[in-house]
């Protein structure tokens, strides 16, 4: 019996020789995060004539695990802004809570009549996400910023590699592939988007969310969708403002879901032919 | 003989609770020559006079550019002026990378602000020497501010610094009523004016002693020199100077005289 | 006046110093810059805290509504100062990094009393050492939170800090105190707190700096409107309010009712 209890448990080194340790030295070089582990899926959104829809739903996967069902992943930025985020969750926290948050007190605490609007909340987040893939260390997001910006709807995408896209319908995630099809449909371009209701935006979206969740193993049917639009109003003053109005729909649950067509479905599963 | 014992650093307050090193600073605005800025409700207008040291020698230098959209008039030490503009054209640059933004003018203002602050409180440093008129325009519109170097700033919609500014004050207080809602060419006559009124009485503006800027909204800022402030000069030369004095044919002689 | 007794001893002439009898006149003479100051003042409601400040206006060339007195340093905290105007922005903004940090440390705003605690321990640093002077500022810290509810705190440049039920400095503070002591705080609402704030000014201004034009510029922290109603004697609302500019509207009524009351004369009645 050795009496050293930092040798207990250890493999013995007069019958397996000194343990090697030379690994332990870290001459290797920093590693950062190599994957997301919590993660959101699609995050959804279209243009329309006077405003922006977008949506969500409300899951946090843990690997295929369904392991939170009540996450938000839609979040107001400001006064004029949403954003929507897809992949890894604690990333998406950190954003909010040490970033975002912390910069819109800055902003208004300043009472100086300058708000932070679609479009600099949209830099200010691509500079973060660019800078942060050129340490090797990406905030493992692709984030949609919606909202209502210098007289005009705003949606634009950035994501993890500090990539920066804008159009008109945007997804991230599965719903890049399924849904942005659909969307560009009755979207196929900028100056499309004056023929689109509000009405008809908000039924493709849903639609969308529905085609996600037959689709996507990793979504779920309850979600979020916020409208962003704007008014005229007129302050005490005499003169007419803007006002961005936000419209937030939570707990949706999909309706009318019909699953016939997996019936059709071959190639995989459990289905022998 | 007395002595001010309370005047030799900005650390230590006076018994009536004054920093007289903080005083004798903003004695230093008023070695400079002269700067006058003024707003209307689409324009902001900083003029100036510029001073030679000898008959050869160049004009100095009394309006700096920050950026497209901003640009300030300085009147005192102007290497003080050099690394607060530095300053400014940094936050400029830095709001423009990362919100995409041009700065708004009360934050970069406040930013000078807060720097000259620290040195009126910490021993070893001594407060900046020049006074500051910061004319922008933003979202919210144009706009004037007058930088000192206690470490104030305050919003004008006309404001003058520098020797004898007193008198271009005084027409400001007299006519801000008038360039409020006045159109880009008369503001710039306006605020000549004003420059007029403060100069020594042997002086007059000159195509080569007086200096213009002018931002306005949709328009960027611009500073103007030698020739390209004359055909101001020469509107300004029919009219009667406030203070008496020339006449308006005596100073387009004496305009003629200086080229 | 700095009693005679500091002048010329030497013991005046640095920060960090005291006199024989135990005195720092640094510090005392800081106080004087305050005292030379526009008043400021602080009430303490039921649902909330409301802040007013008499804003001399040097020239007519100032913009008007502009050159804020009043500065938020997070979403739930106001901060009113009296003093020299540059010392003051230096003191917002170091409460800004102190509630900026309270949210990183702890994910929640910070307590009003832990605000004054910081603050009042920034302000005393700037009495320890003869390379600094101290802040030329008093500041009247209000606010609401989910502990004590209303919090409203008086920070002087000693760094010595109280809670107040109703708080003033600046040039006017003897006779502001007078008003704010005829007051029944803190069992009144804010909006009768923002009518008494724009009096007491109004007075404090007429018996102080008659010759001079001002503007009144006030703000408050509070629960959604009508939180007062239904609490019992001296028990006040709890929760988190957002530190905002009054409405205009409702500025514009106080001021046209306190002039009302200087026309009144001296010893008018208190409205309700």
């Amino acid at each position: 019996m050795n009496h050293f209890p930092e040798a207990w448990g250890r493999p013995r080194n007069d019958v397996y020789g000194v343990y090697d340790a030379s690994h332990l030295q870290s001459s290797m070089p920093n590693q950062h995060t190599q994957s997301p582990i919590v993660t959101g899926t699609s995050v959804v959104a279209l243009k329309f004539n006077g405003g922006v829809v977008i949506a969500a739903d409300n899951l946090a996967s843990y690997g295929s695990l369904a392991r939170f069902t009540d996450i938000e992943r839609l979040k107001q930025v400001g006064t004029h802004t949403i954003v929507g985020a897809g992949g890894d969750i604690s990333d998406m926290q950190y954003l909010h809570e040490k970033l975002l948050d912390p910069l819109i007190i800055k902003e208004e605490y300043q009472n100086d009549g300058h708000h932070l609007r679609a479009s600099h909340i949209y830099r200010y987040l691509s500079k973060v996400l660019y800078h942060r893939r050129s340490k090797f260390n990406p905030l493992w997001n692709t984030l949609l910023v919606a909202g209502w910006d210098d007289g005009k709807p705003f949606l634009a995408s950035a994501d993890l590699l500090g990539t920066t896209f804008s159009a008109p319908a945007l997804s991230t995630g599965y719903g890049a592939q399924l849904a942005v099809p659909l969307l560009r449909r009755i979207c196929p371009d900028e100056a499309a988007v004056e023929n689109i209701t509000r009405e008809q935006a908000v039924a493709a979206v849903e639609e969308c969310m529905k085609v996600l969740f037959y689709r996507d193993a990793r979504s779920l049917s309850k979600y979020s969708l916020a409208i962003i639009t704007r008014e005229d109003v007129e302050s005490a003053e005499g003169e007419t403002k803007e006002r961005v109005n936000i419209e937030w729909k939570k707990d949706i649950e999909l309706q009318n879901q019909s699953w016939k067509f997996a019936e059709g479905i071959r190639g995989y599963g459990a289905q022998v032919v | 003989m007395f002595r001010n014992n309370y005047d030799n650093d900005s650390v230590t307050f006076s018994p009536q609770g004054r920093i007289f090193q903080v005083e004798y600073a903003l004695e230093a605005i008023k070695q400079g020559s002269v700067a006058v800025g003024l707003v209307s409700k689409t324009h902001a207008v900083l003029v100036a006079l510029k001073r030679n040291a000898e008959e050869l020698g160049s004009y100095q230098k009394k309006i700096i550019g920050i950026d497209t959209h901003l640009g300030v008039a300085l009147a005192g030490l102007a290497p003080d002026a050099r690394v607060l503009s530095n300053f400014m054209r940094q936050q400029s640059m830095s709001s423009r990378l990362l919100y995409s933004r041009p700065v708004p003018i009360s934050r970069v203002v406040n930013a000078i602000a807060d720097k000259a602050q620290v040195n009126t409180q910490h021993y070893g440093r001594r407060p900046y020497g020049v006074g500051l008129l910061v004319a922008g325009v933003d979202e919210t519109g144009p706009h004037l501010w007058e930088f000192q170097p206690s470490g104030m700033v305050l919003e004008y919609k006309g404001a003058a610094i520098g020797a004898r500014s007193q008198s271009a004050r005084t027409y400001l207080e007299r006519a801000f009523e008038e360039f409020v809602d006045s159109s880009r060419e008369e503001l710039v006559l306006h605020g000549l004016k004003a420059l007029r009124d403060s100069l020594a009485q042997d002086k007059e503006l000159t195509v080569a002693n007086t200096t213009v800027s002018v931002v306005g909204i949709g328009e960027n800022f611009k500073l103007y020199d030698g020739d390209e402030v004359g055909e101001w000069l020469e509107k300004l030369g029919n009219v009667q100077s406030s203070r008496g004095g020339r006449t308006g044919e005596e100073a387009a002689e004496s305009m003629d005289t200086s080229e | 006046m700095p009693s005679s007794t500091s002048i010329g001893t030497g013991y005046d002439l640095s920060n960090s110093v005291f006199s024989p009898d135990g005195r720092n006149f640094q510090v005392e003479y800081a106080t004087k810059a305050v005292e030379n100051g526009g008043t400021a003042i602080g009430i303490r409601c039921k649902d909330g805290v409301v802040l007013a400040v008499e804003k001399l206006i040097g020239s007519k060339l100032l913009v008007p509504g502009s050159n804020k007195r009043i500065a938020s340093v997070d979403n739930h905290i106001g901060i009113a100062c009296s003093g020299l105007i540059p010392d003051a922005r230096h003191f917002t903004s170091r409460a800004r990094t102190e509630a900026s940090n309270w949210r990183k440390l702890y994910r929640s705003p910070i307590p009003i009393s832990s605000m004054a605690d910081a603050m009042g321990g920034y302000a005393q640093l700037y009495t320890l050492y003869s390379s600094v002077r101290p802040f030329g500022v008093t500041a009247i810290i209000g606010g609401m939170d989910e502990a004590g509810g209303p919090g409203l705190w008086m920070v002087e440049p000693s760094g010595v800090g109280w809670g107040y039920f109703g708080a003033a400095t600046g040039r006017g503070r003897q006779a502001a105190k007078a008003e704010l002591e005829k007051l029944p705080l803190p069992n009144i609402t804010v909006e009768e707190a923002v009518k008494q704030a724009a009096r007491i000014i109004y007075f404090a201004h007429d018996d102080n700096s008659k010759d001079k034009d001002f503007e009144l510029e006030m703000t408050w922290v509070r629960l959604e409107k009508g939180s007062a109603e239904g609490l019992g004697e001296g028990v006040s609302a709890k929760g988190w309010g957002k530190h905002e500019e009054v409405p205009k509207e409702l500025v514009a009524e106080a001021e046209r009712l306190a002039k009302e009351s200087m026309e009144g004369g001296g010893d008018e009645e208190m409205e309700e």
